[in-house]
Parts: C-alpha cells; sequence; structure tokens
C-alpha cells in the first residue's frame, strides 16, 4: 500500500472512531473543528477516544499525554496518530 | 513573611523587579535566567527564615526545610527517571511509581494529618499542598515517559518559583520548563510586562478592596446573626469573599510569574456565569481542577476502560468523579466539611450528567426562551455552588465562632 492510500485509511478509520463517539458526523464536515470548544468532546469521550485508538492501531498512548491541545480537532488528532502509526 | 498581604513584600518584591526590568529592556537575554534564580533565592529567604506561626504554632524555621523538602521530591524524581533509563520490566517500573508517588506524598500526608491527633506535623511550611501537586505532576510524567531530563536546577525552580510556591497557580512541569529555558526578546518582554501590571492592580482591586469590603461589611457581621437568614446572608457573603479573595491572590501570582518570564496558567474564568456544573469546574480554580482532571479523573478512566474494570462508560466516569472529588475534598483538609463539599461536588456533576442525557433539548425555541433559559441555567448553577462554598465555609459546624478568620483558597490565611 502506498504511503498516501495507507494515509487515507488511518484518517478513515480515525473518523469512523470519533464519529461512534461524539454521536455527530459534523467531524467529518469540518476538520479543523474545535472539539472541546463546541463540546463536542469532554473529558471522559477524550479518553474513551484514546483508549481506542491505541487498541485499533496498536499504538502507545501515555495517560498523561491526555493534554487537550494535541487533541483538539479532527485534524489534529488524525496527523498525531499518523506520527505514532510512522514510529511503531 | 506572608506574600501579597503586606507594603513590606510588595516593596521588596519590587525591588527585585527592578533588574528584571532593566534586563528585559536593554535584552541581555542570558542574565535573565540567572537573576530569576539569584530573586528566588532571596525571596525564599525572606519568605521563610522567619519562624512561621503554622497552625496556631511556630514550626522550625522555613527556610532549610523548603530546600531539604525540594531536593528530597528531586532525589525521588530522579531516582524514579533512573529506573525507567535502566530499562527494567513493567512490573519493576510500576512498583517504583508506586513507591515514588508514596515517598513524594509522605510530607503532605503528615501535614494534613497530624490536626486529626491534634499536632502539628515538623515538616509543615505554607504552600505545602500546592506544591506537592507540582512534584506529582513531575512523577506521573516521568512514569508515562514524557520526561527524559530532570535537571536539578529546572525541577528546584519549578518546584520552589516563588511567585506561585504558596497557593500556585498549579503550572505543569513542561510548560513550566519551556518558560524557563526561553529568551524572551525585548518585544516579548514589554508584553510580559503589560500583562503583569493589569494583573497586579486587578489584584490589588479584588483583594484590598472588594474582599476586604466584603469582609468588613457583610460576611463578618453574617457570622453573628444567628437562623437561617444568618446563615444564607453567609453562604452569599462568603461565596464572594473567597472568590475575589483567592482571584486576587491568583492575579497577584500569574502577574509577578509574567515579570520573570513565566507564563503561570490562569485560574478563573468568569466562574459565577456557569451554565452547569461541568461548566463551573473548567472555570473555577482552573489550575486545580485541570491538575485532577488529567492526573485523577482521566488517570482512573483510562485504567478502567482499558482494564474493562466496568462496562458502562458513565458508570466509569461517575466513579472518577468520586474518586477525583473525594480525594479534592481531602486534599482541602481532612474535616467533614472539607470532604462533604468534595462528594457534593460530586454528586452535582453526576446528576447534571444524568440530566443532560437524558434531556433531550429542544431546539425549535424561541430566542427570548433561549435567554431565558440560559439565565436560569446561570441562576441556579451559582446557588448550588453558593450552597456548596457554605458547607466548605465550615459555617454549619458546631465549632464555628463569628470571630475565626474566613476559610481561603491560598494558603497563607488558611495555613495549608
Amino acid at each position: 500500500m502506498s504511503n498516501s492510500q495507507e494515509q487515507s485509511a488511518i484518517q478513515e478509520k480515525v473518523l469512523g472512531i470519533l464519529e461512534e463517539i461524539t454521536g455527530t458526523g459534523e467531524i467529518r464536515n469540518n476538520l479543523d473543528l474545535s472539539l472541546f470548544d463546541e463540546y463536542v468532546l469532554d473529558s471522559l469521550g477524550l479518553v474513551q477516544l484514546i483508549v481506542s485508538l491505541s487498541e485499533t492501531f496498536a499504538i502507545k498512548i501515555a495517560p498523561a499525554e491526555v493534554e487537550r491541545d494535541q487533541w483538539s480537532s479532527p485534524r489534529k488528532i488524525i496527523e498525531n496518530v499518523e506520527k505514532r502509526v510512522a514510529q511503531k | 513573611m506572608t506574600p501579597y498581604t503586606s507594603f513590606l513584600y510588595f516593596s521588596i518584591l519590587a525591588y527585585l523587579s527592578i533588574p528584571t526590568i532593566i534586563i528585559g529592556l536593554i535584552g541581555k537575554k542570558r542574565l535573565s535566567q540567572a537573576w530569576l534564580i539569584i530573586a528566588m533565592v532571596i525571596m525564599l529567604l525572606i519568605q521563610y527564615l522567619v519562624p512561621q506561626k503554622f497552625l496556631g504554632k511556630t514550626t522550625v524555621e522555613g527556610f532549610w526545610l523548603v530546600i531539604a523538602y525540594a531536593v528530597f521530591q528531586w532525589a525521588v524524581a530522579y531516582g524514579l527517571l533512573l529506573l525507567h533509563k535502566s530499562g527494567k520490566d513493567k512490573k519493576i517500573l510500576q512498583t517504583g511509581f508506586y513507591v515514588a508517588l508514596a515517598c513524594a506524598l509522605v510530607p503532605l500526608i503528615s501535614v494534613k494529618a497530624a490536626p486529626v491527633f491534634q499536632a502539628v506535623s515538623l515538616i509543615a511550611f505554607i504552600g505545602i499542598s500546592y506544591v506537592t501537586f507540582r512534584v506529582i505532576d513531575v512523577i506521573i510524567n516521568i512514569h508515562d515517559g514524557l520526561i527524559a531530563e530532570l535537571p536539578f536546577v529546572y525541577f528546584t525552580s519549578f518546584v520552589l518559583f516563588f511567585p506561585t510556591i504558596s497557593s500556585g497557580p498549579i503550572d505543569r512541569y513542561s510548560r513550566f520548563s519551556q518558560d524557563f529555558s526561553r529568551r524572551r526578546t525585548r518585544r516579548e518582554f514589554i508584553n510580559d510586562l503589560n500583562a503583569a501590571i493589569y494583573r497586579i492592580f486587578k489584584g490589588f482591586f479584588y483583594e484590598f478592596i472588594l474582599a476586604a469590603l466584603i469582609k468588613t461589611y457583610w460576611l463578618d457581621p453574617a457570622g453573628y446573626v444567628h437562623g437561617l437568614s444568618g446563615i444564607i446572608s453567609y453562604m452569599y457573603a462568603y461565596s464572594f469573599y473567597l472568590f475575589f479573595d483567592f482571584a486576587g491572590y491568583s492575579a497577584f501570582a500569574i502577574g509577578v510569574s509574567y515579570i520573570f518570564g513565566i507564563h503561570t496558567p490562569e485560574n478563573f474564568n468568569w466562574a459565577f456565569f456557569s451554565r452547569n456544573i461541568k461548566d463551573f469546574w473548567n472555570r473555577w480554580h482552573i489550575s486545580l481542577s485541570f491538575w485532577f482532571r488529567d492526573h485523577i479523573y482521566s488517570r482512573f478512566v483510562f485504567s478502567a476502560m482499558k482494564n474493562k474494570w466496568l462496562k458502562n462508560k458513565y458508570t466509569i466516569s461517575y466513579f472518577g468523579y468520586l474518586i477525583t472529588f473525594g480525594l479534592m475534598g481531602f486534599w482541602h483538609g481532612f474535616t467533614w466539611y472539607f470532604v462533604t463539599y468534595g462528594f457534593y461536588m460530586a454528586a452535582l456533576l453526576i446528576c447534571y450528567d444524568l440530566f443532560a442525557r437524558f434531556h433531550r433539548r429542544n431546539e425549535n425555541q424561541s430566542v427570548f426562551r433561549k435567554r431565558l433559559n440560559h439565565a436560569l441555567a446561570i441562576f441556579l448553577t451559582f446557588n448550588v455552588v453558593c450552597f456548596g462554598f457554605l458547607i466548605f465555609s465550615g459555617r454549619l459546624d458546631p465549632s464555628f465562632t463569628p470571630t475565626q478568620a474566613p476559610i481561603s483558597l491560598s494558603s497563607a490565611r488558611a495555613a495549608k
């Protein structure tokens, strides 16, 4: 699989997880949606997201990395996961 | 000397700021960090060398105690870091983490538990409650592999950072060390100085004018009024006093931090205009509630979900609230009213969450109706919060006397 194909596969999976947790399709329409400011995601949702992402992609995300800034929009989450998958 | 309470303290602070301001204006970047360290030692000497009244008794000379505390905590944290670098297996690392946490907590627990046994801990110093949060932050981040280096000067400056040592705001090590190593340009320095002056004047206004007026003309007299009306009056007076007193302190602490180039996080964001209790905890004593959110609540939920302790994520979250706010209550002190306050807040959060999940919002309301609901939500939240502060204030305890100093969140006056 080429690099860009792999990336779009990651993006699709991440958006799927995010959609399931937040219960809104809004996240697909706007990748820069501010998840916390718009009350789409809260602390519980964020932890659920991180646990889910680390299981799906078999990546390690420590609980102290629940720093909101790096998970604050769909785009940031996708980039974050891509980076970690690449480092694996 | 108690920080931010006397003219003398502010004068010394002003003199110590002069070199920083000169260094900042001529843009000698290297010098500013060196001066910060010197200023820190001088301020710690002033704040802690004089024997202090602590919980009504005079404790040993604080300065050496504070230094010893920092060295001890650095040794604990550094030990954990070395253990991590040695690449031991997971089980040993986990054990090491718990041992390090226990060591780091021993001084604080001895201080908090001492009054229960009618004793005074020998290792008490003003600020130990707040400083412990910073130490735990470092230990957790080491355990999670997010801190790779721990220079002694950085750690000690972080833990004993004098503007915030007595009552926070609670900074994080990774954020602090970035600011600490940053070299400010002249432009950046002037921006920081502007922010600092604004906050310091806000501090004077809140603490020495508003909080003082509320205390003298409303809170203190309300303490003498018997019956329900006295309690209700005390409840509102105390809530406003608590806010202006601590927001004032926080403004000073943040302002002075900015002078020295550290962007200490904020503590308040229009808390009394919160529209629900969850919103409130994102706006009230923010640096504390976020610390608890990140290091207790999220951590618990994380483990519970990962290890599948419980099936329902909402049940997990509710246990998380109980643990988090229960601990926060105990942290305030081992008395029934602090602990009840903690569980009261947890109960409110759980009730609100249930309400929000099962109550479908009607989107077709008129603008007027929406505004009315919003205003009602703010009013309701404000009142349940004030009731929480009434519990917290100790007014309902049989030992309450009108002459006692009101319980404050800044440790200087609360002697925490």
